[in-house]
């Protein structure tokens, strides 16, 4: 074995915290082979936790030596993905100094690889060894009886071979990825994929339910001009408001445990186009104005859009806002977010013939700037009345109540 | 400190521990005028008197129980049994009553039953026993069996001091032939084991006469360095000690002078099964007297005691393993 190969250090590309809560993270693509030269921070690899997707930067410059796990696969944070083999240990030509391990095993390496000595009867203390040591045993001579190898001969082994590549790390892969196996489209299909699972276990679980109300947007209408916004921030802080009034449809709903929430952590469904969909969400939103609402709203659906939400933001929402209205749809039967209670859908704005109050109270038809509101909840936790009197707090704060 | 025989020795602590503590007292079959049948309690009428050295009739029963109430009264009494053999006769008092007293009636039993065990010198089925097991296996004694003098005589000390009844394995092959320095005055060595060789390419597991066959066995074995843990203790059991050597050796043999079956030596195996199998290199190798009485005859006797060469070519076996 060279020795430069211990002079220079071999560097672990690990799955990073991407937020307190994660612990673990799935393999979307790998950027780079083994075999290839890395600079610091280059991006070696993509990886998703839930629904975010994060680039992992090289530690160092290098020569990637191992993928230690394949594209799809989850491992815990924490875990070594990849080994670079940082500085001197190259060839001109940029791959791995003599003595490294061939890069693409085919299969009967990785069948050799995974029956560690097979085969052969091995001691407990002896396999506990080369686990620890990451010894391939087939490599070692054994001086026991019938050539068997013995504790000392795999301890002379880890003494006189080179250092292994990871002592502190007993993770080894099944055998080497194969770069031509990874899936085609893999992100996509991911987040579909997970949106699916949600939506599915959503309709499986709740006694899913939709009310709609009609509400006259003239006010919040104005209001917006005035305030520079868009209506959602207004819309929200009205929900905000009815939600503080109705708390029971401020909650989580986990098999028999039901949590009412204080503290409203507003999800805001936000569209990725083609890539799917994302919630953030809008933690304390009743502490903001509409302006602030609006600023956070805004921040948080162009980081989405970015991809560059923490794992930690696309959780923990007590109730969830969605408005596909702003492509014009008028109605729709939203799927609640579990483990929420209900989800609110704000549709177009539309201006329409509407019977109103005259001047003296008669009847006459004025145009209105209409829009549907849609709520979805959980016939489990409560029952339509709420659901009623919730939609009518919200349209009585937009129509006319302090928004 | 003094050069003492191992007989000499157990006179030594128990005469000090007689000398510092007016509750204890010996009980036995010849323990008075005629001194011990090895002569332990040479002297002890004189210096003691009657009342502290008391002759028995030939009835280890009512020399157990006797004590048994001495103790519960708040006593210390030490009984001799003449030989091992012969605490079969006591096993009840010993057994069912000395070892359950703290459980069934919160009484400690503070007594100390010596016994003269092992053979190696012709003694025959009736007089060269190692029934240490038998209360291994009974709750509530404690079993222990020094193979120095200075364990002898500490391994007594603790003996006579603990509150439990305790079964004190002194083996009569080694009251002689064993010379050992031994601390003057009062000495106690607690019930744990201890290394009486350090290595690190095989341990030999013993305790009483064998530690010494074990160290003689393997002083010079093709260069192999190898520990012996002489046990001392039986119950407890320092589990500890065991495997730590486990750890570094990985490869035992345990050697017993008793009978094979169910002895001191397959308990210390079946921990190292149960604790240390990812420390093992090797199987389990067991040393022990096949499953007969032991037999008069010296060349028969020879022949199913453990001695040197068995343990040695134990060893060699697999060491090579």
């Amino acid at each position: 074995m060279s020795s430069s190969r211990t002079e220079t250090g071999v560097v672990d590309v690990v799955m990073p915290q991407l937020g307190v809560s994660v612990v673990e993270g799935t393999v979307v693509e790998w950027r780079k082979a083994v075999g290839d030269r890395v600079e610091a921070d280059e991006i070696v690899v993509e990886v998703s936790t839930d629904k975010i997707d994060t680039e992992i930067p090289a530690p160092a410059a290098g020569v990637v030596s191992e993928l230690l796990v394949g594209a799809g696969e989850t491992v815990a944070v924490g875990m070594p993905l990849a080994r670079i083999e940082a500085g001197d240990a190259l060839t001109d030509d940029g791959v791995p100094a003599e003595g490294q391990p061939p890069a693409s095993g085919g299969d009967d390496a990785g069948a050799e690889a995974t029956g560690n000595g097979a085969g052969r009867r091995l001691s407990p203390v002896v396999q506990r060894i080369a686990a620890d040591h990451a010894i391939d045993l087939s490599e070692v001579e054994g001086t026991g009886r019938d050539g068997r190898i013995r504790k000392q001969d795999v301890l002379a082994h880890v003494e006189t071979a080179q250092a292994p590549l990871h002592t502190e790390s007993p993770f080894r892969p099944e055998s080497v990825p194969k770069p031509e196996s990874a899936p085609v489209g893999g992100t996509l299909s991911r987040m579909r994929r997970t949106i699916g699972e949600h939506m599915k276990r959503s309709l499986e679980t709740a006694a899913t339910c939709t009310t709609w109300i009609e509400v006259d947007m003239s006010r919040v209408e104005r209001e917006r001009a005035a305030l520079g916004l868009t209506a959602l921030p207004l819309v929200a802080r009205a929900t905000i408001d009815a939600l503080r009034e109705h708390p029971q449809l401020n909650a989580w709903l986990e098999d028999e445990r039901h949590t009412v929430h204080d503290d409203v952590h507003l999800g805001i469904a936000v569209s990725l186009d083609e890539d799917g969909l994302i919630v953030p969400v809008v933690r304390d939103a009743h502490d903001l104005s509409p302006e602030g609402l609006g600023r956070r709203i805004r921040d948080l659906a162009r980081r989405a859009r970015a991809g560059e939400l923490t794992a930690d933001e696309v959780r923990g929402a007590t109730f969830t806002l969605t408005n596909p209205g702003q492509y014009g749809a008028l109605m729709a039967t939203p799927v609640i977010s579990q483990p929420q209670v209900a989800i609110l859908d704000i549709e177009a704005i539309i201006k329409r013939p509407v019977v109103v109050a005259g001047p003296d109270g008669e009847d006459a038809i004025a145009i209105r700037p209409m829009c549907v509101l849609g709520l979805s909840w959980d016939h489990r936790a409560l029952d339509g009345v709420l659901a009623a009197r919730f939609l009518s707090a919200v349209r009585r704060r937009l129509e006319g109540g302090p928004s | 400190m003094s050069t003492l025989t191992y007989l000499q020795a157990i006179s030594d602590g128990l005469r000090t521990e007689m000398r510092d503590d007016d509750r204890v007292f010996v009980m036995g079959q010849d323990v008075g005028a005629f001194g011990g049948a090895f002569k332990v309690t040479d002297g002890f009428l004189d210096e003691f008197g009657a009342d502290r050295v008391m002759d028995t009739p030939l009835a280890e029963s009512g020399i157990v129980g006797t004590a048994v109430g001495a103790a519960v009264a708040g006593l210390r009494p030490v009984c001799e049994m003449q030989f091992a053999d012969f605490v079969a006769c006591g096993f009840d008092q010993l057994v069912n009553v000395a070892g359950k007293m703290h459980y069934r009636q919160g009484l400690s039993v503070n007594i100390t039953v010596r016994l003269p065990s092992g053979g190696g010198f012709s003694g025959g089925p009736f007089h060269s026993q190692n029934p240490e097991a038998w209360f291994m296996h009974a709750p509530g004694l404690k079993v222990v069996a020094p193979s120095t003098p200075e364990d002898a005589k500490g391994l007594l000390t603790t003996a006579i001091r603990d509150p439990n009844p305790v079964v004190f394995c002194e083996h009569k092959n080694l009251y002689r032939r064993v010379k050992g320095e031994v601390p003057a005055g009062e000495h106690a060595t607690p019930f744990t084991a201890r290394v009486a060789r350090e290595g690190d390419d095989l341990v030999v597991i013993a305790y009483g006469a064998m530690v010494h066959t074990a160290l003689e066995a393997t002083e010079d074995l093709d260069g192999a360095r190898v520990m012996v843990l002489d046990l001392r203790s039986l119950v407890p059991l320092d589990e500890e000690a065991i495997l730590a050597a486990v750890h570094r050796c990985s490869k035992v043999v345990v050697v017993d002078e008793a009978n094979q079956t169910c002895a001191a030596g397959a308990q210390v195996a079946a921990l190292i099964a149960q604790r240390a199998f990812e420390d093992l290199d090797g199987p389990v190798v067991r040393v022990a007297t096949p499953d007969v009485p032991i037999p008069f005859s010296p060349p028969l006797e020879q022949a199913v005691l453990p001695d040197v060469e068995r343990v040695r070519e134990a060893c060699r076996e697999l060491l090579a393993y």
